[in-house]
This record gives structure tokens, sequence and C-alpha cells, in this order.
């Protein structure tokens, strides 16, 4: 368990690393999907069990099934989870094209009409 | 009832982008708004178990007077927006209007369940149908703020999502009710509780977390403005306040809230003094605002948080009312800088009007709504510490202050821009009808307080909550 931990730690490191050190527009979004992944991550490690069975009761397992089958209900949720980073990740890189072709770069820090 | 008003919003949502009839969207819209305000009519709370799994085992849509009322509030802008919007955007209609649609699912969504994984991800439908509605006009100004905004919510999007996670993994379960019955106040869930609540505040905007969102929200079409300012923060307020009283059952004095709250007030009113772009000050003066329902969520008491959900409502409308108002001056003037505008009073006598009604009840004067809501807010920091109060008078003398500033700029002395074509009756109506509702509530402020005092009754009765959706106490 300890490993995944700390799997999950260093990716959120590399994310907001990436997300505010870089300027490049593309590192930003990579950076984005390495933080969501490193969530997906800690999602299925939530019910992580050693030798776990999936959870379908049969006759044949039924001493089995409280003790090792797994919780299915974070798979769904990484499911869902992986949906919505795909559309915010489909819209951020259309986002990213409209903007190369306005601003003529990707470089965050050029793109600088507003305020703030 | 509910399954009949989500098929009927997707549908129109979908309607709209096949048949590039807009006004599919806005009847579909206003079909939510009807059914909304019908189902607030029912005074008990409603639970809906999706597909019959009862709680906690499905997905659960619980609706106490709390969840109606942002219901009720959430869909009526939209409409507004919606109307609006009809002659004030020129291209594209078809796919404007089907994000509108999303966008106002999403927010229903949010008002209305019950499950805090559902409420995620409503956020997130919520989120994508803004992100893509701010770059909408697709200028160089709107893409560089929509990227901006993109990068911090799914940033904050994310934080809130581990700390969900957090909860399921201690507690397993995901439903608020059980989740209530499960949490308690010991030092692992308030952690878990401080990692929401900094996904929330960056959403609602708090400072120092607000660098974000005048770049990004005012950047956005007016009538998104008006949505992005009122009903998206309310949600976010709205979120932090199902997930500290409803799930955590907190009570007492919050100096977390309060601390941050009277930060967020002072810094946002000071910037907005300083703003020559009249969406940028609107912007600050609604950081300012949330600065206010904070302090009021965080005295803990019925009357606090009454106040704050009074304050909320007002500053939904106050400020959807004022967007729409300089939505009509920029499509006139085609500018947003106050020092090209001037003189407008004289030739758009009710769009200076309506500006003036909410410029005064946001600034707290007697006759109107501001004042009723703002009054409460004192007299519930009054029982905390006398000093808090005197930071909000001061503080609302100084939204007077630029308000003031911002009118005399816009619709007083000498300007350069001439109006020459006819303010079109869609854009005025929806400006009027939310300035008749802000004089009423001026004028009834009882009736709209003991409306917000019921909704903060059903949000701190978590033994209420918990026994209609589970059905045990």
């Amino acid at each position: 368990m300890l490993e995944i931990y700390v799997t999950f730690v260093a990716m959120v490191a590399i994310s907001i690393y990436c997300i505010a050190c870089k300027s490049n527009l593309i590192k930003k979004l990579l950076g984005l999907g390495i933080l969501t992944d490193a969530i997906h991550l800690l999602i299925i490690s939530t019910t992580f069990r050693d030798k776990g069975i999936a959870p379908i009761l049969t006759p044949e397992n039924v001493n089995l099934f409280s003790s090792f089958s797994v919780d299915p209900l974070p798979q769904a949720l990484v499911l869902t989870s992986i949906v919505i980073n795909l559309s915010t990740t489909a819209l951020a890189l259309a986002l990213a094209v409209a903007a190369y072709r306005r601003f003529k770069t990707l470089d965050t820090e050029k793109m600088r009409t507003l305020g703030g | 009832m509910i399954m009949i008003m989500l098929f009927v919003l997707f549908s129109s949502a979908f309607l709209t982008l096949l048949s590039k009839k807009y006004i599919v969207s806005i009847a579909g819209i206003a079909f939510a708004f009807a059914s909304m305000l019908f189902m607030s009519l029912t005074p008990d709370m409603q639970v809906f178990y999706f597909s019959g799994w009862v709680a906690p085992l499905g997905i659960t849509w619980a609706m106490d007077r709390m969840s109606l009322l942002m219901g009720v509030l959430v869909t009526g802008v939209a409409l507004a927006c919606a109307v609006f919007s009809a002659r004030y955007v020129s291209h594209d209609k078809n796919k404007y209007y089907t994000l509108l649609c999303l966008l106002t699912i999403g927010l229903m969504g949010i008002s209305l369940t019950g499950d805090i994984f559902n409420l995620y991800v409503f956020m997130e439908i919520t989120s994508i149908a803004s992100y893509a509605l701010i770059a909408f006009p697709m200028k160089k100004m709107s893409v560089e703020g929509s990227i901006k905004y993109l990068i911090i919510g799914s940033l904050s999007s994310s934080v809130i999502l581990i700390g969900i996670i957090m909860l399921y993994g201690l507690t397993g379960t995901l439903n608020m009710a059980d989740l209530a019955t499960k949490v308690s106040a010991t030092p692992e869930f308030l952690a878990i509780l401080g990692v929401i609540i900094a996904g929330l505040a960056t959403k609602a905007a708090l400072v120092p977390l607000h660098f974000w969102l005048p770049d990004a929200y005012s950047i956005a079409p007016s009538p998104i403005s008006a949505m992005l300012f009122s009903v998206i923060k309310g949600a976010s307020i709205y979120m932090t306040m199902r997930v500290v009283f409803t799930i955590f059952g907190l009570g007492g004095v919050m100096w977390v809230f309060i601390i941050f709250g009277v930060i967020t007030m002072i810094v946002g009113g000071f910037m907005a003094l300083l703003q020559n772009d009249i969406k940028r000050l609107l912007g600050y003066s609604s950081i300012s605002q949330t600065g206010y329902i904070f302090v009021a969520i965080g005295t803990g008491t019925l009357l606090g948080i009454s106040g704050g959900i009074f304050h909320m409502i007002n500053n939904v409308l106050l400020k959807s009312m004022l967007f729409l108002c300089f939505g009509i001056v920029i499509w006139h003037t085609g500018t947003r800088k106050m020092d090209k505008l001037g003189g407008l009073g004289k030739q758009m006598p009710w769009v200076a009007f309506c500006f003036a009604v909410g410029a005064l009840s946001i600034a707290g004067l007697p006759p109107f709504s501001g004042f009723a809501s703002k009054w409460v807010i004192y007299v519930a920091t009054w029982e905390i510490s006398p000093v808090l109060t005197a930071i909000s008078v001061i503080m609302s003398a100084i939204t007077l202050a630029y308000f003031l500033k911002a009118f005399s700029c816009i619709f007083l002395g000498q300007g350069e821009k001439k109006v020459v074509k006819k303010t079109p009756v869609l854009m005025l109506a929806p400006v009027l009808i939310l300035t008749a509702i802000i004089l009423v509530i001026g004028i009834f402020p009882e009736t709209f307080f003991s409306i917000s005092q019921q909704a903060a009754g059903d949000l701190l009765n978590q033994a209420q909550y918990i026994k209609a959706v589970l059905g045990v106490v």
C-alpha cells in the first residue's frame, strides 16, 4: 500500500511542478492530466485488497466472498472521472489550438492581454 | 417530476443543436423554472431515488427548502439570461443555447443532489459548459481568460475529488445523509473537511484564492458573466454550506470563515475602487459580497446563516441584474472602459434607473433589499464581536463609493459615445423584471427573510435530513 501512496504523492508533486513552473500551455495541460491520473490511482487504492476477487456471489465462493471480494464502487467512480477528464482535456486542447492561432505562440507568459 | 424535468432539459439542449431553433432551449429552461417553483410549494422534504435503488445504495436526490430555493434562483436567473441572450448573441446561437442548457442542468444538479460524488459530476458539467461559454466569442482575450479559468477550475475540482475520495475511504459511503451519520469531529475528518473547503473556496474566490476570477469571469459575454458571478458563485457557496452543515454538522463560531470572509470583504472592496473596466469593478464587488456571506456563515447561528442565505439571494438577483444592465450599455457602445463612457442617463433612462436601484441596494441603503440582508448580518456579527460589525458597515460605505463612481462615470456628465439603436424589448424586459423583484424584496423583507430562515433551519436540521433520506433516525 505504501508504494501506491508514495507514487501518488510523487505524481501530484510532478503535476504541480508542471502547472506552476512551466510556461508552455501543453506542458501545463499534461500536468493536469498527471494530477487526474494520480487521483484515479488513489481512488482505486482505497479499496485495494490482497488476493482480491471480483464481487460476484456464486454458490462456490460463498466463503471467499466476504473476505476477498473487492468493492466495485471505486471502479465505477474512476470510469466516471476518466470520462469527465477526457472531456475537459478535449476542450482544453481545442482552446490551446485556438490560442495558438490567435497568439502565434503557446507560451503563457506571452498571452497577456488581460490585466492580471 | 424530476425525471421529466431532466429529460426535457437534456432533450431541449440536443434539439437546439440539431434543429437550430434557440427558442427550444428557452422553453426548456422556462419549463425547469416552472417545475422548480411548483416543487417548492410542497413544504415537506422530497427525496427521489434514481432507478429505485434505495439510499444509501443508489444515487439520491434530496430536496429540502434550501435546495429548492437554490433551484428556483438558478433556473430563474438562467431564464432571464436566456431571454436576454436572444438579441445579444449574434452568431452560432444554437451552440450557445446548447451550452446554456447544459450549464443550467449542472447548476440544478448541484442544488438538488443528495450524493456527494454526484455533486462533483454536476460541478464538472457546470465547469465545462462555463469554460466553453467564456471562450465563446473566440477573441484573443476570451480564449486567454477561458484557459486560465480551465486550469484553476480543474485544479480546484481535483482537490475536491481528493477530499471526496478520502471521505469514501474512511466511511465507505457517498450518500450525504449516510455520511452525516458516520462522520464525527475527529482530526482526520477535519483534515478532509479542510481539503474539500480549500477546493470550494477556490471556486467561490475567497481571498487569497481570488486572483483568477476577474480575468476569467469578466471576459465572458455579458449574460454569461451575469450567470457566472451570481449563480455559479452562489452554487459554490451553497456546496460549502451543504458540506459544512449537512454532512459535518458543525456548529458554533467558525473563525476560519470569519477571518477569510473579512479579508475577502476588505480586499475585494478596495480593489473595486481602483478599476476602470466596468465588468472588473463588478467582479471585485462580487468578491467583496462573498466575504459578507462567509462572515455570516462563520457565525454559525441560525440568525447568521439565514442572514447569509438572504444576502446570497439578494446578491444573485442584484449581480445578474447589474451585469445585464452593463450588457445593454456594452451592446450599445461597444466599450467597457468607464473613462470612455458618459452621459448615457438621458439616452437610456430605464437602464440608468435599474442600475441606480441595484447600486443603492447592494450598498445596503435602507429602503432597498440589500439593507435588510446586511442588517441581519450586522445583528448576527454583533453577538460575536462589535469589531466585525464595524468593518462590515465601513465596507458598505466603500461599496456605495465605487458604485456611485461607476454611476456618475457611465450615466452622468458628457461622453463621446452616442446611442443610435433602440434597446430591444427582449433585452430590457429581464432587467426590468429583476429590478421589480428587487424592489419587492426591499418593500417586504420579512417574507423573504422568513423564506431564508426556513432554508437555514432545514440546513441546520441534520436529523430531519437523515430521517427523510434513510428512513431511520
